[in-house]
């Protein structure tokens, strides 16, 4: 027998949501273009020049996600309580690539075609030069920090591959993101239950 | 300690004092931890072993090491379980600043000091925005023209700075900044902060910690004067919520600094437990170390809620509400977690 490596497993189980419709918030920015950044209230940025292309596909730890568009406008959202509607279907896993203004634990609404609704915990580290405080995988870094005015050495930039279990055996039909200014997300994918 | 009288060069002795930092702290507690652990002791067992509440009306200040207490009573404030004093004080002669530094480090002792982001050329901040903050001085060669610095927080740093930019920075002004609302505005005025741990602390059992916890808890659940507890960060809520609504930005300015110091206090006793909770073997106290990191999450998200609504506090007002409201859930589900450790003999 010839075991299937588990990331390819995954991969094919796993579903890039479509959150084009909610960005509000631009975190990359070109080193030319500093200002063009605002990820936080100081105006920092992640450095484009160390993600990957805009709108490629990217897989970290096998799970799949499109990377949203770099420099060319909003390229994450900042959670001020959007819905994200996904396809109809039973999934054990809501897959986030995402950073926080610092470290940060809010709930996320999970919302079932029977009605139901279960709150799970949306957990981020800190974008800041910060460990993955909650186990989360660190799935790019920008080695230096953007500013307003300039490049800063010495201070990473992380953005994080987090996951959301969905405990429920029931069909989701979308995702209400935490009124938390703090929290960006940049991608989402669903892992989709094996049958 | 190494004196040349004739070069006047003052360090002190020994390697060069050790970086302390978690993400969540600020640079008082970095710097703090650094003498902590140059004295010896484990920085999170002595600043992780408290907890507590305290608003402190009209005393909140902008800058970065702001940490609410009585008049002179810093350290017993950071580490209220341990002899532990903190004294700020202003160089004495004008004629001579630097007296009281070459004395320091002349007696082996770190000199934490009061600074001006925008004049030290190793801050992301230089020659950009004015933000007080703190840093380790272990050095002064007035032959060479330097004083050694050492700063924990991103992008870590140790090393020279030319006397003249380190006194532009510690004299400074601080003026208020609009790209820093928080850390601008407040004279830095030269100051230091005089940090000692008069005892060594005894080995942490369970027993120990107990003790601290039963008093920390003790600190929560019991009404005082002043705003203290969980009544205290009930009355603190109610009027920064109102503030909010009726448009007042101070309010949000004083959020973030204030929030900063409950938020890393959190973070830190949450981490030593939840560290003693492993190494004793007691889920339950590690457990208990985990929901009072959850204050200090949930402390992020009324902080930025904050920051990002400055500019129109009565729209912020709603998300104010919200987020202390999560966060009183996350010190009641916390307080009732620890209570229930501490309770145990």
């Amino acid at each position: 027998m010839t075991a299937t490596p588990v990331t390819s497993a995954i991969t094919r189980l796993c579903d890039p949501v479509d959150i084009s419709g909610h960005r509000n918030n631009t975190a990359v920015s070109a080193a030319t273009e500093t200002k063009a950044g605002e990820f936080n209230v100081w105006g920092n940025s992640f450095a484009a020049e160390y993600l990957p292309k805009g709108r490629s596909t990217v897989h970290v730890d096998g799970v799949p996600f499109l990377f949203p568009p770099v420099c060319e406008g909003p390229d994450n959202i900042r959670c001020a309580g959007q819905f994200i509607e996904v396809p109809e279907g039973r999934y054990d896993w809501v897959h986030v690539l995402a950073a926080s203004e610092r470290r940060c634990e809010d709930t996320v609404d999970l919302n079932f075609a029977d009605g139901s609704v279960d709150a799970e915990a949306l957990r981020v580290s800190d974008f800041w030069a910060a460990p993955a405080w909650f186990g989360e995988v660190k799935a790019f870094q920008s080695l230096v920090m953007h500013y307003p005015h300039h490049v800063q050495r010495g201070v990473p930039a992380v953005m994080w591959a987090q996951r959301v279990p969905v405990t429920r055996r029931a069909d989701l039909t979308g995702i209400l993101l935490p009124r938390n200014v703090a929290v960006h997300v940049f991608a989402v994918t669903l892992q989709r239950t094996e049958s | 300690m190494t004196v040349d009288a004739t070069a006047r060069t003052y360090m002190i002795t020994g390697p060069e004092p050790e970086w302390w930092y978690r993400d969540l702290v600020s640079c008082l507690h970095a710097t703090v931890g650094s003498v902590l652990a140059r004295a010896g002791a484990d920085p999170l067992a002595v600043l992780g072993a408290g907890w507590q509440f305290l608003h402190l009306p009209g005393d909140v200040r902008s800058e970065e090491f702001y940490y609410p207490c009585a008049e002179g009573e810093q350290g017993a404030a950071l580490a209220p379980h341990h002899d532990l004093s903190a004294r700020w004080w202003q160089p004495a002669d004008e004629g001579d600043v630097w007296r009281e530094v070459r004395e320091a480090l002349a007696d082996d002792r770190l000199v934490i000091a009061a600074v001006d982001n925008f004049h030290l050329p190793f801050r992301p901040a230089y020659g950009d925005v004015h933000a007080a903050h703190l840093v380790l001085v272990w050095g002064l060669d007035e032959r060479r023209g330097v004083v050694h610095v050492s700063d924990a927080m991103p992008p870590a740093f140790r090393g020279a700075v030319p006397i003249r930019d380190f006194l532009s920075s510690w004299g400074s002004a601080n003026p208020i900044d609009v790209q820093d609302a928080f850390f601008s505005d407040s004279r830095i005025g030269r100051r230091c902060l005089d940090v000692r741990l008069n005892a060594q602390p005894a080995d942490l059992t369970p027993e120990l910690l107990g003790g601290f916890l039963r008093t920390n808890t003790e600190g929560f659940t019991t009404k005082t004067p002043a705003r203290t507890g969980l009544a205290g960060y009930d009355v603190f809520a109610a009027e920064l919520v109102e503030r909010c609504r009726a448009g007042d930005a101070g309010a949000l300015r004083e959020l973030y600094p204030f929030g900063w110091a409950m938020q890393a206090q959190a973070s830190l006793h949450g981490e030593l437990l939840r560290r003693s909770g492993r190494d004793w073997g007691d889920p339950a106290l590690a457990g208990a170390g985990r929901r009072v990191e959850s204050v200090a999450h949930a402390w992020t998200g009324l902080r930025f809620t904050g920051a990002h609504g400055l500019a129109d506090p009565r729209s912020a007002a709603s998300g104010i509400a919200h987020h202390a409201t999560r966060l009183r859930g996350a010190y009641a589900r916390a307080v009732d977690a620890v209570g229930a450790v501490a309770a145990r003999r």
